[in-house]
């Protein structure tokens, strides 16, 4: 198979023609071919020896995530550094950051779906397991910040013996709808659309047990064009359905703060600044994640140069978004004249956690900028430079937005301050190694490449030659005589 | 299966000939409209610069949703909207009159008011006002921004860029229908980028100067996401009632297919759940706050008359189109989708009736200080039709100068062979 | 690429050929998307209708070649979404906002309305999110398990399985299938037709008269699976209707048992064993020299006071003070008490339906025996509680104390009026509403 060009160097497909679209498929890749090369990462006797070194680190870091929630559970929420006024910190500070790192997972599968763009075929899959795994560790959090773990079925609505139920007028009760209702739909989303696929592996599986695992999950798949239609329509309402889901689920996660009245947490820009952030985030990880595994698993021809182009601008784009909401929320507390509100602004730029406000501009305004260059959205190393700090930045956001606003509110008496615990640190560290495992036993086990949407994309499904439309200059020259072939009807 | 679209025999040329009476007659009849709107508004100035504003929002925010458009079809390469672009640009050519007719107004602001003007301007912008900006500190901290010099000096930038942004768009646009070069496409991709950083904050700014400031002590910081909301509804419904009116004149028959209009009629859905969507941020989360300052703004609309008001938005500018749009059938016919655009831009202008409109002094506990201003709601229909009528001729004008799409875009055989799944 | 049809295929899946099996369908293999097309267009054309064409992806076109009715799947997803809807605000409403009599067997299910943050209990912008989770959720279930259902997925059993080729139709084969329980399936004149549609092969499958051994295994797995998932509801039933004396089982101590002392235990370090430890003697906190009987404590001489202690400004019988006295009552008294002072109190109305053994009916507040008692005796009460009723001079300022007795006199007064008190009210004309309630 091959992955470079006669040059030596990686396919690109980055080229802007107008003429003509790219090819999201490189090496010249039929259906046979992408299905073995996808297929290949989970049928492979033997992953890579990166793939266990990083399963090591990852298993290693999960062991500590466990030893720290046990120590929490058996010793009490005090082995956290939050205190009064400082009530929430690196737990809800995680939980925001992971929730946003999956909404990208979301983005990709719907919302570009939705707008049509079919390099999405190359990274949903991936992006969609991200996903499932990054809410796992956000549902991680509020789950052990709660103080008495064993009574968090109250959040539920379930009768009891004193007829109380739970306080629907409350944002952290919407959290638990919100975030419930958004792991339980992407993980739809996600086996949904990857039941082709592993029917694919069910009918190339050579071992016995492969074959009943992917059988059973494969639920009898064949590709029946009258399933395939109801199958389209189902993932398109999936889609439509998800689109505002994602929407709403990091706006609930901004009502958490917004419906207060704290200076700097109640501002109305909060629930689309949120979602703008938790995208931006998310294409991050994407990145960072699809980089080292089309490297690793030989899935240069799926993953094309032109994918992780587009990430980076969704990347820019986004992160623009997130500039201007900074903006908007600096320009706004000077605007209302509101002592408070200027004094937040004021004292997150120059107060005691001024390092970490700094950090977040440099992050996640500044550093994103740098892909207004092609170069910098073309080449591997130096695309890691923005998305490591972007990575990086969004932590930050929202440790400056809880941290900051809670420790200087109205009354000068009442303030305080906040450094995490060594046990704060070592649980955000473990959350990692969760969300790694997960990810590294997926891209092993499961297809993490959408074979069937692929193969939809490429010009052979529409029966032509490798360019989907061609064009010829000839057919310009009158104006108002214009040609055009394809389609279907 | 391949098949062949071929437009030749599409008529996609307005003859001037044929159009210009009627775009000069619309012309006269506005101006008419607007000459009996002043007169009649000698009788309430207060109630009739409100209306006067409240118009002039209300269209430049369909041309605002006309220059996203075109914007972010060029940023995103899009294929499918080759064929409806040139509308949306032609829409844009709306920008100089309609700085000519903000001008007066913002003149006004300027001198402080003439003939007898001066108190309904302080009533209608307070921060005008220096006695009472003297008796309030939170007007007097934002003085530096609300002053009248600074305000006319940044609408005059605004203006300017939305000219210059809109004449270039639409120039490189004809220029590749005479060239059919596809480095244009490819420059205004690249340009389009930074483009939309001015367009973002002018945008926001405009919204903050001119309706925003209505109420000074009010603030929000999403304000400027909630008018690019109905900017751009109100522009996707506009493009389908002019396919419609265009194709029923039998004009671009062929070129836009069901299929374009298919997606024209998913934004327009698209972005009535987008708009309801930032409403509700902005009202649950000061419903909730309930911070005095940011409460009032809503309290008035919810005072006397303005509840029913408050009401229709409710149910007018989100459940109906959303319950009448969420089906595959209306969006795919092209008549029942014109009649939907018609209703929505409607109820996008009592959008903005509704955020221009009421007034910022009043008292909570007599609702009687905030009335329904019935003086006020005729005004505002009469400039409706004077500003839409001369607007619309003026346009009318410049579409019959120029090809209806754009004829050698590298891209235009991808959209005529557009399907949606 | 070769599209000669070969000989119908007769090699079986694994070489039987016994009596009991019946041949399930014919299957046609093609190379391209559009070969596939072409082909389905002619079998719907020659009206079949128990056939199929199956590839690795959605072949787009395919579905008006073969003539498939656009699916009904989106109406089903909008009424589950309706129902989601429906669900939310139903849940809401009933919980948060309801207060209907149910029977006591049903009093866990009851709703339950509480004030929260001066927000009112059916509170709609508070809602929506919640409306809106479920409405998706709800959509989403009728999306994937309507998709299913109508695809008669899952399906662990298909003869078409038996086929070594068609394992390509996940990857990069098109197959065309005929049913032999098609109507309008005829042994000669079928396979012929199928042949000349220009595939690469064409294969005759076969099915078993039971299904096979695996097949029957995953059926028994699922079957035992399920009954042990019923096995915790079980439980949780059981727990709920019967009763235990054993302490519950105390795994997590939580602040139950937590290592401090409290008050008024034993303190072996101290000289009088006492936790608690005593001011130093004469110390008097600030403000509570209590050297006014009258007002503090409602005393005057060795008697409950008769008058109100006017001595002090504090203490005026105003419409304000009175309305203080209102609100504090309001707050402190009438859940037990009631709002009209009639002992019906929501806390006493509870307690009351749910038989608590300990409880004491809260008294009424506007019986003869209290309307005779004296301001100070009152007074006392409120500060020092009776019977069951707990002390609330630790947290009702004097003052506070001495309007929620005038309330509870102009209560009383409101239940007996003197001659003449209804006149002076017709004079006012219509009452105002209050805007507290």
């Amino acid at each position: 198979m091959r992955t470079t060009d006669n040059n030596g160097r990686e396919f690109d497909n980055t080229a802007d023609d107008p003429r003509q679209r790219a090819e999201l498929v490189t090496g010249g890749l039929g259906f046979a071919d992408v299905t073995e090369v996808v297929s290949n990462v989970a049928e492979r006797p033997r992953p890579p020896l990166a793939w266990y070194v990083a399963l090591a680190i990852s298993v290693s870091l999960l062991g500590v995530l466990g030893a720290m929630i046990l120590y929490l559970f058996s010793t009490g929420v005090g082995v956290w550094n939050l205190n009064n006024p400082v009530c929430w910190g690196f737990d809800i500070t995680n939980f925001v950051f992971w929730v946003g790192i999956g909404h990208a997972g979301t983005l990709i599968s719907a919302i570009l779906f939705l707008f049509r763009q079919k390099w999405r075929t190359g990274i949903n899959r991936m992006a969609e397991a991200m996903t499932i795994f990054a809410v796992i560790c956000a549902l991680l959090f509020p789950g052990i910040h709660v103080g008495r773990v064993w009574l968090a079925y109250w959040m539920g609505p379930l009768p009891n013996q004193m007829a109380m139920w739970p306080q629907f007028r409350s944002p952290l009760l919407w959290d638990v709808f919100a975030v419930g209702t958004y792991f339980t739909v992407s993980l739809m989303f996600w086996y949904v659309g990857m039941i082709p696929d592993l029917a694919t592996l069910r009918d190339r599986a050579r071992g016995k047990i492969q074959q009943v695992a992917y059988g059973l999950l494969a639920l009898g798949w064949t590709g029946s064009s009258r399933n395939w239609h109801r199958f389209e329509i189902a993932y398109l309402l999936l889609a439509a359905l998800s689109t505002p889901l994602v929407l709403s689920v990091h706006s609930v996660v901004s009502f958490d703060f917004a419906v207060s009245q704290l200076p700097g947490w109640h501002t109305t820009i909060f629930p689309p600044y949120f979602v703008a952030g938790a995208i931006f985030g998310g294409f991050a990880m994407v990145v960072t994640l699809a980089v080292p595994s089309r490297a690793l698993f030989g899935l240069k021809n799926v993953i094309t140069l032109r994918h992780l182009e587009n990430m980076n601008k969704i990347i820019l784009v986004t992160g623009s978004m997130v500039g201007y909401a900074y903006a908007m929320e600096f320009f706004i507390a000077w605007y209302s004249g509101n002592l408070y509100e200027r004094f937040t602004f004021m004292s997150r730029a120059l107060g005691p956690f001024a390092w970490a406000y700094w950090t977040m501009i440099g992050c996640n305004v500044v550093a994103p900028q740098l892909f207004w260059f092609k170069f910098f959205r073309t080449h591997i190393w130096a695309m890691l430079l923005p998305v490591m700090c972007v990575n990086v930045g969004m932590w930050f956001e929202r440790f400056v937005i809880i941290v900051t606003s809670l420790s200087a509110d109205f009354l000068p008496s009442s303030w305080g301050g906040y450094y995490p615990s060594w046990v704060e640190l070592l649980t955000l560290a473990g959350s990692f190694g969760l969300f790694m495992t997960l990810f590294l036993l997926f891209i092993r086990f499961l297809p993490s490449i959408a074979m069937a949407e692929i193969k939809t994309v490429m010009p052979q499904a529409e029966g032509k030659g490798p360019r989907g439309f061609d064009y010829n200059p000839d057919e310009y020259e009158s104006p108002g005589r214009v040609l055009a072939t394809g389609g279907s009807h | 299966m391949q098949h062949v679209i071929d437009i030749s025999s599409d008529r996609l040329r307005l003859e001037e000939g044929r159009w210009q009476p009627l775009a000069r007659r619309l012309q006269t009849a506005g101006l008419g409209a607007i000459v009996v709107a002043l007169a009649i508004g000698a009788f309430g100035l207060e109630s009739l610069l409100r209306a006067y504003v409240m118009n002039l929002c209300y269209y430049v925010s369909i041309a605002l949703g006309a220059l996203f458009f075109v914007l972010l079809q060029h940023l995103t390469r899009a294929g499918w909207s080759v064929v409806v672009r040139r509308l949306a640009e032609l829409f844009t050519t709306a920008f100089p009159l309609l700085a000519l007719l903000a001008a007066p107004a913002v003149l006004l602001i300027l001198t402080g008011g003439l003939l007898g003007f001066p108190a309904a301007v302080h009533q209608v912008y307070p921060w005008t006002d220096a006695q009472y900006v003297a008796k309030e500190p939170l007007l007097q901290a934002k003085a530096p921004y609300l002053n009248a010099g600074f305000f006319a000096v940044r609408l005059a930038v605004y203006f300017a860029a939305w000219v210059g942004l809109s004449a270039w768009l639409l120039s490189r646009s004809l220029e590749q229908d005479r060239t059919g070069d596809p480095a244009i496409t490819r420059g205004l991709g690249k340009w389009s980028a930074p483009a939309m950083y001015l367009f973002a904050l002018t945008l926001t700014f405009f919204a903050f100067d001119v309706i925003m400031s209505l109420a000074p002590s009010w603030y929000s910081t999403i304000f400027g996401v909630y008018y690019f909301a109905g900017a751009m509804l109100s522009f996707c419904a506009l493009l389908a009632l002019t396919v419609h009116l265009l194709q029923r004149a039998g004009y671009m028959v062929r070129a836009v297919s069901v299929e374009h209009m298919h997606d024209v009629g998913k934004l327009v859905f698209a972005f009535v759940v987008f708009w309801s969507y930032i409403a509700f941020s902005q009202y649950m989360l000061i419903w909730y706050g309930n911070i005095p300052e940011e409460t009032a703004w809503y309290a008035v609309r919810q005072t006397g008359g303005w509840i029913a008001l408050s009401l229709l938005l409710l149910f007018g500018h989100f459940m109906l189109p959303f319950l009448m749009l969420i089906s595959r059938a209306p969006k795919r016919r092209l008549q029942v989708l014109a009649g939907l655009a018609c209703y929505v831009l409607v109820i996008h202008w009592l959008d903005i009736y509704y955020l221009v409109m009421p007034p910022y002094y009043f008292k909570l506990s007599d609702p009687g200080t905030a009335p329904f201003d019935l003086l006020g709601l005729l005004l505002a229909g009469l400039l409706a039709v004077g500003m839409g009528a001369l607007l619309a001729g003026y346009v009318l004008r410049r579409m019959a100068m120029h090809p209806l799409i754009p004829e050698r875009d590298p891209r235009l055989t991808e959209s005529l062979a557009f399907t949606n799944i | 690429m070769s599209h000669t049809a070969t000989a119908i295929d007769t090699r079986r899946t694994d070489g039987a050929s016994d009596g009991g099996r019946r041949l399930h369908a014919l299957l046609v293999e093609f190379e391209t998307p559009s070969a596939i097309k072409e082909a389905a267009r002619r079998i719907r054309d020659a009206g079949f209708v128990r056939w199929d064409t199956h590839t690795p992806f959605p072949v787009h076109g395919i579905d008006e070649q073969m003539g498939i009715q656009r699916t009904k799947l989106p109406l089903l997803v909008f009424a589950c979404g309706a129902v989601g809807c429906l669900t939310g605000l139903v849940l809401q409403w009933w919980t948060n906002a309801s207060n209907v009599d149910l029977p006591a067997a049903l009093n866990f299910i009851r709703g339950y309305p509480f004030q929260v943050s001066g927000k009112p209990f059916w509170s709609l912008p508070a809602n929506i999110p919640v409306i809106f989770e479920l409405t998706v959720l709800f959509s989403a279930f009728g999306a994937v398990f309507g998709m299913l259902v109508l695809n008669d997925l899952p399906k662990h059993y298909n003869p078409l399985f038996r086929s070594q080729r068609f394992r390509r139709v996940t990857d990069d084969r098109f197959f065309l299938c005929v049913e032999t329980a098609d109507p309008s399936y005829d042994p000669q004149h079928t396979p012929a037709l199928l042949r000349s549609l220009g595939g690469t092969a064409v294969e005759e499958v076969y099915d078993e008269p039971t299904p096979p051994a695996p097949t029957r295994i995953v059926n028994r797995v699922l079957v035992v699976l399920l009954c042990l998932a019923l096995i915790p509801p079980a439980i949780i039933a059981k727990a709920r209707v019967s009763r235990s004396d054993s302490p519950r089982i105390h795994l997590i101590q939580d602040m139950d048992n937590q290592e401090k002392f409290k008050t008024q235990r034993a303190y072996p370090l101290f000289a009088d064993q006492r936790v608690m430890r005593l001011p130093v003697a004469g110390a008097v906190a600030r403000g509570e020299l209590g050297d006014d009987a009258h007002f503090e404590r409602g005393i005057v001489g060795n008697g409950y006071a008769e008058q109100f202690p006017a001595h002090r400004p504090e203490v005026r019988l105003t419409a304000e003070f009175l309305q203080r006295g209102h609100d504090k009552y309001g707050v402190y008294c009438a859940p037990c008490h009631g709002f009209d002072g009639s002992g019906q109190g929501r806390i006493n109305q509870r307690a009351i339906e749910l038989e608590e053994p300990a409880w004491v009916a809260a008294a009424a507040l506007t019986d003869a025996e209290r309307r005779s008692r004296p301001v100070g005796h009152l007074f006392n009460t409120i500060t020092n509680g009776i019977r069951t009723m707990g002390p609330y001079g630790d947290r009702i300022s004097p003052e506070d104390r001495w309007a929620i007795v005038a309330y509870v006199r102009a209560l009383q007064r409101a239940h007996y009026p003197r001659a003449g008190d209804l006149a002076a009210v017709e004079n006012i004309g219509p009452r105002e509403r209050d805007g507290g309630e």
